[in-house]
């Protein structure tokens, strides 16, 4: 009789205990922190800064420089081979003279194309719009102003390289694309907007 | 009488006559408009400031009724030539007019009117300004109340039943023994060991289950980020800011610099009031100049600090140290890419409706027996080797081709093709 009554108490405050760390802004208890916390650096995951350091003048002595960022000049390796870096610098001057630069990708399969559709509609249609007309939800709302409408005579004329420098360091209120979309996707992009354009009746500059 | 027929006449010609005036007039103004959307509203609007200047009252600002037509003609020949031209530049710059020298000039007329005739729409007042949905109440606490009412209720029926037998049959000279109190019956003590057992074991199980379970984990981030107005409202793609859950095993949580990639233009909040599960409000422009802190950006010169200190970053930018909701432990193998990418699932399958959370909490318990539960339902995109259609990698089953052709099965599941095996995950 007794050994019930004291297995039902412990019952009742294993119970208890369980029950009360219940609170949805804590994380919440579990069995082996050891083997649910990775004890190697995972993504995010902060750096022991007694180790790493993100200050080019703390280098030297015992700490590591370690910055997050690839190599400067370093080309991603893909199975399909990433382009070369884009080097005109972020100024009027780089901006004119990328009317000269050419689309590496000469012609686009239609599964790219169909690729590349994709990621405008979700990295660019959001303000130009799923037929580049410059009325997408965020434009239409009247939140951001100066959305270009791509299929202007204007857009049609712009060189391939001068989309990509803009998409690249961002044009007035549009923002730089390079840390979301890689160069090659970029490419596909410009391909994809000419797709979107009508056809211009006279042959435009020759840089296409 | 045919003087007055003549004078119906009359009046309904000129009735006539004006409606179809004014039915032209409106078409001239719907004109103006349709031809401002296409071309100017993109930076203009008529009565406020944008990327450009509000166009309304233009005719008491510019220099020369002519002037306006050979600046939309030519913005940037005008400043290099004109005085007031100079001035707006100096105003609204870097950003340049483009110049649009295909509008005629009627077509450049018909945009001014619609533009001085403009006027702002009534606004519609917002009915409701409680966003949040009426909560449903949870009626276990009732029940259960009511429940130990009862059981209370029962129990005293029971001990004056046996308090009235006892009265009878003394009144029928049947002798009893005297009986024992409630609290030292058996019976009694029995039942409610039972129960507590019953009620305290249930609570240790799930207890011990739910334990490294963090359904419904929804701790406070930094800024109060809204997905409810970012991928509800503004209709964003989840991939936009998460593009990593195509290409790596991480979602990615989205630097500064995305953010800022809109918020560059979008300085203050002015949708629909936001209201914390506690009742407390948001102050939607305040979150955004807490990310301006964090991007080291100056909303009132329109550009970031200068890195003096050379870390490569606006002086004063600091990344932004979101809290992690959704943690799997680290024995078990998750890829995002593998499974939006590859799997085409929607974010939402796991995540839920994230579109509709002010706060994101953990939708899903992230439990093994959830993921196998999903992996044995969830159909591949097996490869169709007539049309060519899905993933070419799944060519080399050869052996579920073959009993796709003898119709042995209708399709093939993630279990299928090894997905509830212990080593796809845990390894």
């Amino acid at each position: 009789m007794k050994k019930i009554a004291t297995l039902s108490v412990l019952v009742l405050t294993m119970s208890a205990a369980l029950v009360s760390c219940d609170s949805k802004r804590e994380p919440g208890k579990i069995y082996m922190p050891d083997m649910a916390y990775s004890r190697a650096y995972e993504t995010y995951a902060e750096r022991d800064s007694s180790v790493f350091t993100m200050n080019q003048s703390e280098v030297g002595g015992s700490k590591i420089y370690y910055d997050n960022k690839p190599v400067l000049g370093t080309i991603q390796y893909t199975k399909t081979g990433e382009l070369f870096p884009y080097t005109l610098p972020n100024d009027s001057n780089g901006y004119k003279m990328s009317a000269m630069v050419k689309n590496p990708l000469d012609s686009i399969s239609e599964a790219d194309l169909k690729e590349a559709g994709r990621l405008f509609n979700i990295n660019c249609a959001i303000c130009h719009g799923e037929k580049g007309a410059g009325n997408g939800p965020i434009s239409t709302s009247g939140k951001i102003g100066g959305i270009a409408n791509l299929t202007l005579d204007s857009y049609i004329k712009m060189a391939d390289g001068t989309m990509f420098h803009s998409i690249t360091y961002g044009k007035n209120n549009m923002g730089s694309y390079a840390s979301q979309i890689d160069r090659k996707q970029r490419w596909m992009i410009i391909k994809y907007i000419r797709t979107l354009q009508p056809k211009p009746s006279v042959a435009t500059d020759s840089t296409r | 009488m045919s003087r007055f027929r003549i004078s119906i006449n009359k009046a309904l010609i000129s009735f006539l006559l004006i409606f179809i005036f004014s039915a032209n007039n409106q078409v001239f103004a719907a004109d103006g408009e349709a031809l401002f959307k296409a071309n100017c509203a993109n930076c203009h609007k008529p009565d406020a400031d944008y990327t450009g200047p509000a166009l309304k009252g233009w005719s008491k600002r510019v220099p020369s009724p002519d002037w306006i037509y050979k600046w939309v003609a030519n913005p940037a020949q005008m400043i290099a030539s004109d005085a007031y031209a100079k001035s707006l530049f100096e105003k609204w710059k870097p950003t340049v007019m483009t110049a649009f020298s295909n509008l005629k000039k009627d077509e450049i007329d018909a945009i001014l009117k619609y533009v001085d005739d403009y006027m702002p729409p009534a606004s519609t007042a917002q009915a409701g300004t409680n966003g949040a949905p009426a909560g449903q109440s949870d009626n276990s606490l009732l029940f259960g109340i009511l429940t130990l009412v009862m059981a209370i209720v029962a129990f005293i029926l029971l001990q004056v039943n046996s308090n009235l037998r006892k009265l009878t049959d003394e009144k029928e000279g049947v002798y009893r023994t005297e009986p024992i109190p409630f609290y030292k019956n058996k019976t009694y003590i029995m039942t409610v060991i039972l129960i507590l057992f019953a009620v305290g074991g249930y609570y240790t199980i799930s207890g011990a289950i739910g334990l490294g379970r963090m359904k419904n984990y929804q701790p406070e981030q930094p800024i109060y980020y809204s997905h409810k107005v970012h991928a509800g409202t503004n209709q964003i793609s989840c991939l936009y800011c998460h593009g990593s859950a195509q290409d790596s095993k991480h979602a990615g949580i989205p630097s500064v610099n995305v953010c800022m990639n809109c918020h560059m233009a979008i300085k203050e909040y002015k949708g629909d009031p936001i209201v914390r599960e506690d009742g407390t409000s948001v102050n939607g422009t305040e979150e955004i100049q807490k990310l301006y802190k964090y991007a080291g950006w100056n909303p009132d010169t329109k550009s970031y600090n200068p890195d003096n200190n050379g870390d490569g970053a606006p002086d004063g930018a600091q990344p932004i140290s979101w809290v992690k909701i959704h943690n799997l432990p680290d024995h078990v193998y998750f890829n995002h890419s593998q499974h939006v990418k590859v799997g085409k699932q929607q974010c939402q399958t796991c995540h839920g409706n994230i579109q509709e959370m002010p706060e994101v909490y953990q939708f899903s318990t992230l439990s093994m027996g959830w993921c196998i539960n999903c992996h044995r339902e969830s159909k591949v995109d097996f490869y169709n080797k007539e049309t060519g259609e899905g993933n070419k990698f799944y060519s080399i089953y050869e052996k579920f081709h073959k009993d796709l052709k003898d119709h042995k099965v209708d399709s093939i599941t993630v279990e299928k093709i090894g997905g509830t095996e212990c080593q796809k995950c845990h390894y």
